[in-house]
């Protein structure tokens, strides 16, 4: 009876939490309005409670999904005997109930955080922001909890609470079958990859971050702080959320380039728009808040940024959770959409309430001065960025749109978005090397001839080096230059700031542009960020432009060539491992005629009892290099026979995408890394309201 | 929701006017261009997706143009050469049948395959030539009714 006694206790726990969720809400919100201290320390309190609940509740589903507890439905569902341990603990994730508890587990400790963080800060903004948090709570909560048909809940019956198959909402991840399963279906094999343990656990993450920052946009409009205090208290919430979602597009390109066995990473499918549109609004959002900071302009830009990233973060969720739109990586079709959609409505409609009546507070206090400007620079990479995010949204959602407005279902795949996002990131590109060498307010002739003479000429340089050994596309060409263009005039803005230290300080160089990184981490880990998009740039360049790919049915011995690669099948193994067979094709590989290794793409069969449940799986064998990546699939293959159809890919240039993505995130950790400069700033942004106050 | 709108009169006097008018025109060129480039390209690329009953009552004009077709698989049609990899199989609504011919890897979840999402174009031999597929399964990472 243990299952029935933890069931209930994680099904209390959530329901529990939600009660205290929606208590914290009220509470908060009252005490603001009238200035109730020991209300507002409730709410606090009902917030922590609720971050040790939602733990408590996960640790429940953790137990079960790691002892086997089949009489929990989505144990049955998740997980099975023969799993590894890894992915009886990721299972957390990979069914929608589960999702929905680990959004709220991550939600409701980042909020406890918050508050620890800000326990004598922000007195105003912050019963605003719980207030805020908790609704966000409340409704994941309630997704999971709230039961559809009363009478089958035996809620106030209370024994047992989730066996009488208590349906939520939308999941209650707590559901106990009416008996217990032997053995569970397990995670579909496709999932059975290290990328499940990654990916979705740092797409989360950078989600429920996004929040955080939204909470306290909301907070100042509520009071009426618009001034730059919330954001400069959500610089590093807002770094980190980006970084996840960051990472969460690398892990995620990684695991399809993996996994999915067709020699790409990205395809534009709805999931992966899904993800890369908070990242592109996220990334606005981190360059224009510098605007509002150095010069108290674009207040109702950023909040609207602000607010746009959570709702594309949920949006995010919802698309990659609801299967309302074809997708590759399409989860099944579920009973979400509703709720989301009107949680999204309900966000947009209060944000535009609130911003309406806050206008007269949100005037600028400064002008634009000139259209050669760090500002305009930024303003045009704003737009950039945003009119990205709009078009990939438009491809993603018009087929819904088309459908409910005309009948007709029209739809769009990669050719539209390469099409329409080549171009904006094409600008984007030649704006990153640009935007950092223009001078805040104006910009003169002079200064940009002396910022931008020499990485000029290292782009014309490259583009030269390029066409003689033979390039000869004008996207490979303008891609690389541009490429060559951003590293020249970051590299210069580096040497600059390294030769002044050397001379100011008489330092070595490398302890120079350590110094110099730390002197104002901000600025040179964005640097930083900005070396790992261009590199990430070379990776999506080479192989978009220059993929090359070929198939052959090999018998043993028999050999395919590719560019400088020849491929030998040797031999057709087949074996058994823990929970699958392997049928592997073992081949060596020569480079230009000299033997430079062995690759063993293969074909692995998990069984089921289940016989519509046992599949089939591609695992590639990928050899790689700076230059290139040797893919190979193996496509087919005849065991009495022992011949293997393969199809080879080469890539090139793939790894600079990992690599430049690394970058990234070093540059991001760099930047958001508690800064001196920044505390200080913070402090007098602090003091501004406190003077503007009296 | 530009912020550049919005100053107050008596800062506009102070500070020289006229520049707030480049950026808004600036801007909207810009948001203009971009606009214009996804409307256009939404209209060259945008391609019907069609059931087999509407594919075939607009067949007639709809031959070798191209089209997503989204169906439920006939899973017993499903013929796949290893050796040059070429997937046929059939798509069928009641008594509507649709053969379709794939050149590629044959994606792994095939054979559980409820419904395929196919792109291509229809022949005028009444062979779909596709050249993507997308296989849909009763629900994919999700798992059926865990078996007694």
């Amino acid at each position: 009876m243990a299952d029935f006694a933890m069931a209930d206790l994680g099904y209390a726990s959530l329901l529990l939490s939600l009660i205290l969720s929606l208590y914290a809400a009220g509470a908060a919100f009252f005490a603001a309005r009238r200035n109730r201290l020991a209300l507002f320390a409730s709410a606090r309190h009902a917030i922590f409670v609720v971050a040790a609940l939602t733990t408590l509740a996960v640790g429940v589903l953790e137990w079960a999904l790691i002892t086997h507890q089949f009489r929990f439905e989505y144990v049955a569902l998740e997980t099975s005997r023969a799993q590894p341990l890894l992915y009886n603990v990721s299972a957390l994730w990979g069914g929608q109930e589960g999702s929905l508890l680990f959004w709220a587990w991550l939600l409701a400790v980042f909020s406890a955080v918050v508050l620890i963080q800000n326990q004598d800060k922000n007195q105003e903004l912050m019963p605003y922001v719980i207030s805020g948090l908790a609704v966000a709570l409340s409704f994941f909560l309630a997704l999971m909890t709230i039961v559809t048909d009363p009478s089958k809940s035996g809620l106030f019956v209370l024994t047992p609470l989730t066996a009488n198959g208590a349906q939520a909402l939308v999941g209650n991840p707590f559901r106990l079958l009416d008996f217990t399963p032997l053995d569970g279906n397990g995670l579909n094999p496709l999932l059975q990859n290290p990328g499940m343990f990654i990916h979705p656990v740092t797409q989360y993450l950078g989600y429920v971050g996004f929040t955080i920052p939204f909470a306290f946009a909301m907070a100042a409009l509520f009071t009426g702080r618009l001034n730059d205090v919330w954001i400069r208290t959500t610089r590093r919430w807002t770094l980190v959320a980006w970084l996840f979602l960051s990472l969460g597009l690398l892990f995620g390109m990684q695991w399809a380039y993996m996994e999915l066995g067709w020699g790409g990473y990205w395809g534009w499918d709805p999931v992966e728009n899904a993800s890369l549109m908070p990242w592109l609004t996220g990334t606005a959002y981190l360059h224009s808040v510098m605007i509002q900071e150095r010069r108290g302009m674009l207040k109702v830009w950023n909040l609207g940024l602000v607010m746009l990233t959570f709702v594309l973060s949920i949006l995010g969720t919802f698309i990659t959770r609801s299967g309302v739109i074809q997708s590759v990586h399409a989860f099944g079709v579920s009973s979400l959409g509703p709720w989301f959609l009107a949680f999204l409505a309900a966000t947009l409609l209060s944000f535009l309430y609130l911003l309406f009546n806050r206008m007269d507070d949100l005037r600028e206090e400064n002008e634009l001065d000139s259209l050669l400007s760090r500002e305009s620079s930024f303003l045009l990479n704003n737009l950039i960025l945003v009119g990205a995010a709009f078009a990939t949204l438009w491809g993603t959602i018009f087929p819904m749109v088309s459908e409910a407005i005309t009948g007709k279902k029209v739809t769009v795949g990669a050719p539209f978005f390469n099409q329409v996002n080549g171009p904006i990131f094409y600008g984007l590109i030649v704006l990153i090397g640009i935007c950092p060498l223009i001078g805040w307010r104006r910009a003169t002739a002079e200064n940009l001839a002396r910022n931008f003479l020499r990485p000029f000429v290292v782009a014309l340089v490259t583009a030269l080096a390029l066409f003689v050994v033979g390039v000869r596309e004008w996207y490979g060409l303008f891609s690389f230059s541009a490429v060559a263009f951003v590293l020249a005039t970051i590299g210069l803005e580096y040497y600059r700031g390294v030769r002044a230290r050397m001379r100011q300080y008489g330092e070595n160089p490398v302890k120079a542009l350590l110094n110099l990184i730390s002197s104002n981490r901000r600025r040179y880990g964005g640097y930083i960020v900005h070396i790992g998009v261009i590199l990430a740039v070379v990776g999506i360049a080479g192989s978009t432009f220059y993929q090359v790919e070929t198939q052959a049915n090999l018998k043993p011995g028999e050999t395919v060539s590719l560019k400088q690669y020849t491929l030998r099948f040797d031999s057709l193994p087949i074996y058994s491992t823990e929970n699958h067979e392997v049928v592997s094709a073992s081949m060596t590989v020569f480079e230009n005629g000299a033997r430079v290794g062995t690759l063993s793409p293969e074909k692995d069969y998990y069984a089921s009892p289940n016989p519509d449940q046992s599949q089939w799986t591609t695992e590639v064998a990928v050899r790689t290099t700076p230059l290139e990546d040797l893919y190979v699939i193996l496509a087919g293959f005849d065991a009495q026979a022992g011949t293997a159809t393969v199809k080879v890919i080469v890539n090139p240039l793939v790894v600079w995408l990992w690599i430049g993505f690394a970058t990234l995130v070093a540059g991001t950790v760099i930047a958001a890394l508690p800064d001196p400069r920044e505390a200080r700033a913070l402090a007098r942004a602090r003091v501004k309201e406190a003077l503007a106050q009296v | 929701m530009s912020s550049m709108a919005a100053p107050t009169a008596e800062r506009t006097a102070s500070v020289k006017t006229g520049g707030r008018w480049k950026f808004f025109i600036g801007g909207l060129l810009i948001l203009g261009a971009i606009a214009y480039v996804t409307l256009s390209s939404f209209q060259t690329n945008a391609i019907y997706y069609l059931n087999l009953k509407e594919l075939n009552a607009q067949r007639g004009s709809l031959i070798n143009q191209p089209v997503r077709v989204n169906a439920p698989l006939d899973r017993s049609s499903i013929q796949f050469d290893d050796k040059t990899l070429v997937l046929k199989f059939n798509l069928k609504d009641e008594n509507l049948l649709l053969p379709v011919v794939y050149k590629g890897v044959k994606p792994d979840t095939f054979e559980q395959g409820e419904s395929v999402v196919a792109e291509g174009k229809l022949g005028t031999d009444g062979v779909f030539q596709a050249s993507t597929i997308l296989v849909k399964c009763p629900s994919k990472y999700e798992s059926g009714t865990p078996a007694k």
